[in-house]
């Protein structure tokens, strides 16, 4: 995998844009295989997360990230298009150091920018989440241009769709950091629990009946976790039909630097997905 | 411009308002015009969208006016929370109280078309999207964020932003008014809620228009508003079904019965013009005086109510002060010297300086017992007082 990720950059790189998109597809390939295979391996030491779960990078190192870089953790952690808020939250939780949300602001010209100056210099980009019926930039919703495109457009069940996947993912990481021993920095895994709490109150199922003292009930991400991928069960496939619509649409139709940053034009529409 | 009022009196409003972006109309100023229907000066300067505050300030009567910024910012953080995550709380509430359906839980935002704010866009596409769920299409659409809505007010087309989410269960919708007061033991102030309701009902009476406006039946939109506000005292949203028919009602009959700006504009002197330009060097280039001037030249009716309601007001209580109005006692007062225009006849007709006429003669007895009554009792205190 790490050989056909450096494929594809040096093909990215020189711009050989048929090539690029068979070796994604490959590398998602053996990422899908990869995953498949943590999976039936089961339940030994977090074999699950070592895809998913964050990277463990020193801490001093972290600290010391670029923005972009931060942003680029909290979203491989997400897997999912996210709002600067919720970016900064799941990054107060989980990564040392500082991420404020108002450097998030000025990021995604920033990216659109160096991107524009020398496409595809960079192995990755923070760029917006595209709608389904405009491939227009969504508001404040940013992904990773690496993704795959189904993932960085947002349909109308998608804000659902992402919302659940997320609090699996934040669920999962939770788990994880406490398996693997005393991770957590001051405070972070109560701020890591106050973020799963505000999002379980919405999921049915997600949190124990309050209890008669009133006092609110305990949380088990992994009762969080199984909630959410009960409901997002329901609405997955819906979802996946209207991101793929727009993603054929998208690549049809859409040079590279708009698959990435949205198109600005008002005529374009896709009456496909609209109706 | 818009189909209701003639091309001459659009350009005409455009020109009064001068160089200056228009104001949107809200749902709460909808409902200060309606509580004054009668004052010809607010109607003129909303038709023209003027910024009130801005005039007032500049006419050398600034009036601290509209919500506390702390009140703003709470209200604006607790809408956020409802609202974030594709609604996940408002959807949570909605399952809770109505029973939505779990697979039910698209979410279509409309502040925008692509990068476009733009409010006649912004308006088709709202429409565009709400009749096509209306007509059963296969939209999934269950929340639509920031509907931009469009209403005839006094004639003429205003737009309409409401911070609120529209949903549809079953085949009617349903306006969603978020609110940050609180609901204590499931009571809440009845005013605050009054007053969210009214606003609401102007956004169902918005809705209904919208339907209309493409073909359908208007009467799918409820005429119940679902209020979501915090539960006691803490941040959790609680939601309230409430019957909005009356205020519906009642709000229906306040904007039919606005004058017609058209009238207005004619009656109005040539050489009116409430402009704010400044100069380089960021002085206004009308002269204070011209501009008040300019403004009385419009009818206002002043109420005590006004200054809950009108970034005006300021200088309207002035100028009834200044005209010895009656006006400035409240509708009461004024009611009761039915027929007298400033106190110092209703004085003048109480001490019989004046003869009254025809249709004063009532009233100028009734002031003249009074004025009688108290001469009696000043006299009595005065004895008592030197008696003692």
């Amino acid at each position: 995998m790490g050989q056909l990720r450096q494929a594809l950059r040096t093909a990215m790189v020189e711009r050989d844009a048929a090539r690029a998109s068979g070796l994604r597809r490959e590398l998602r390939h053996a990422e899908t295989l990869w995953q498949d295979k943590a999976a039936a391996l089961g339940q030994g030491e977090g074999a699950v997360l070592t895809a998913a779960g964050p990277p463990a990078v020193d801490r001093a190192v972290t600290a010391l990230l670029p923005t972009r870089e931060q942003v680029h953790q909290v979203l491989s952690l997400l897997e999912v298009a996210a709002a600067p808020k919720l970016i900064t939250a799941v990054h107060g939780a989980f990564f040392p150091g500082e991420l404020p949300a108002s450097r998030l602001a000025s990021m995604r010209r920033d990216e659109e920018r160096s991107y524009r100056s020398a496409p595809n210099a960079r192995p990755y980009y923070v760029c917006p989440a595209l709608t389904a019926d405009r491939l227009a930039p969504a508001r404040a919703l940013l992904t990773v241009s690496t993704w795959p495109l189904e993932r960085r457009i947002v349909g109308a069940h998608s804000p659902r769709v992402d919302f659940l996947t997320a609090t699996t993912k934040i669920a999962t990481a939770i788990e994880w950091f406490d398996r693997r021993g005393p991770h957590w920095l001051a405070d972070a895994r109560a701020r890591a629990d106050r973020l799963l709490r505000s999002f379980a109150v919405s999921i049915p199922g997600a949190l124990a009946p309050p209890e008669l003292s009133g006092h609110a009930p305990p949380l088990d991400p992994r009762q969080v976790a199984e909630a959410a991928e009960a409901e997002l069960a329901v609405h997955v496939a819906v979802d996946r039909a209207e991101r793929e619509q727009a993603a054929a649409w998208a690549r049809q139709r859409l040079p590279e630097t708009e698959r990435l940053f949205g198109t600005r034009l008002q005529m374009i529409r896709n009456d496909a997905s609209s109706h | 411009m818009n189909p209701t009022v003639n091309s001459t009196t659009a350009a005409r409003l455009d020109a009064l308002r001068g160089g200056q972006p228009p104001v949107n109309h809200t749902a709460r100023t909808l409902v200060g015009l309606s509580a004054n229907p009668g004052c010809s000066r607010r109607a003129l300067l909303d038709a023209c969208g003027a910024d009130k505050g801005k005039v007032a300030r500049q006419a050398g009567y600034p009036w601290p006016f509209g919500q506390s910024p702390f009140a703003l910012s709470r209200g604006n953080a607790f809408e956020r929370q409802v609202k974030e995550h594709g609604g996940a709380r408002l959807l949570a509430l909605l399952r809770e109280s109505l029973g939505l359906p779990i697979e039910q839980v698209a979410y279509i935002p409309l502040e925008s078309v692509g990068d476009n704010a733009n409010r006649e866009l912004r308006y088709r596409r709202t429409r565009q999207v709400l009749a096509h769920a209306a007509r059963g299409g296969s939209s999934p659409g269950i929340l639509y964020d920031h509907p931009m809505l469009r209403l005839a007010v006094g004639g003429q087309l205003v737009y309409l932003e409401p911070d609120v989410i529209a949903f549809k269960i079953g085949d009617k919708f349903h306006v969603v008014e978020i609110k940050s007061f609180p609901v204590i033991d499931r009571q809440a102030d009845g005013t605050q809620v009054a007053a969210a309701t009214r606003q609401a009902a102007v956004y169902v009476i918005a809705l209904r228009e919208l339907f209309a406006d493409a073909g359908l039946d208007p009467d799918l939109v409820a005429a119940s508003i679902f209020l979501v506000t915090p539960k006691n005292f803490g941040n959790t949203p609680i939601a309230t079904l409430i019957d909005a028919r009356k205020q519906i009602a009642m709000m229906t009959t306040q904007l039919a019965r606005m004058d017609r700006i058209e009238t207005l504009v004619k009656l109005l002197p040539a050489q009116v013009s409430f402009d704010l330009a400044v100069d380089a060097a960021g002085v206004a280039r009308r002269p204070q005086a011209q501009l008040a001037g300019d403004l009385r030249q419009v009818p206002a009716r002043y109420r005590p109510e006004c200054l809950d309601h009108c970034e005006l007001a300021g200088l309207c209580r002035a100028e009834a002060r200044q005209d010895d109005s009656l006006d400035v006692y409240g509708p009461g007062v004024a009611d009761v010297l039915g027929g007298i225009g400033t106190a110092q006849t209703a004085l003048a007709l109480a001490e019989g300086q004046r003869i009254p006429s025809a249709d004063q003669t009532d009233v100028a007895r009734a002031l003249r017992h009074a004025e009688r009554l108290r001469t009696e009792l000043a006299a009595g205190a005065e004895l008592a007082g030197g008696a003692a």
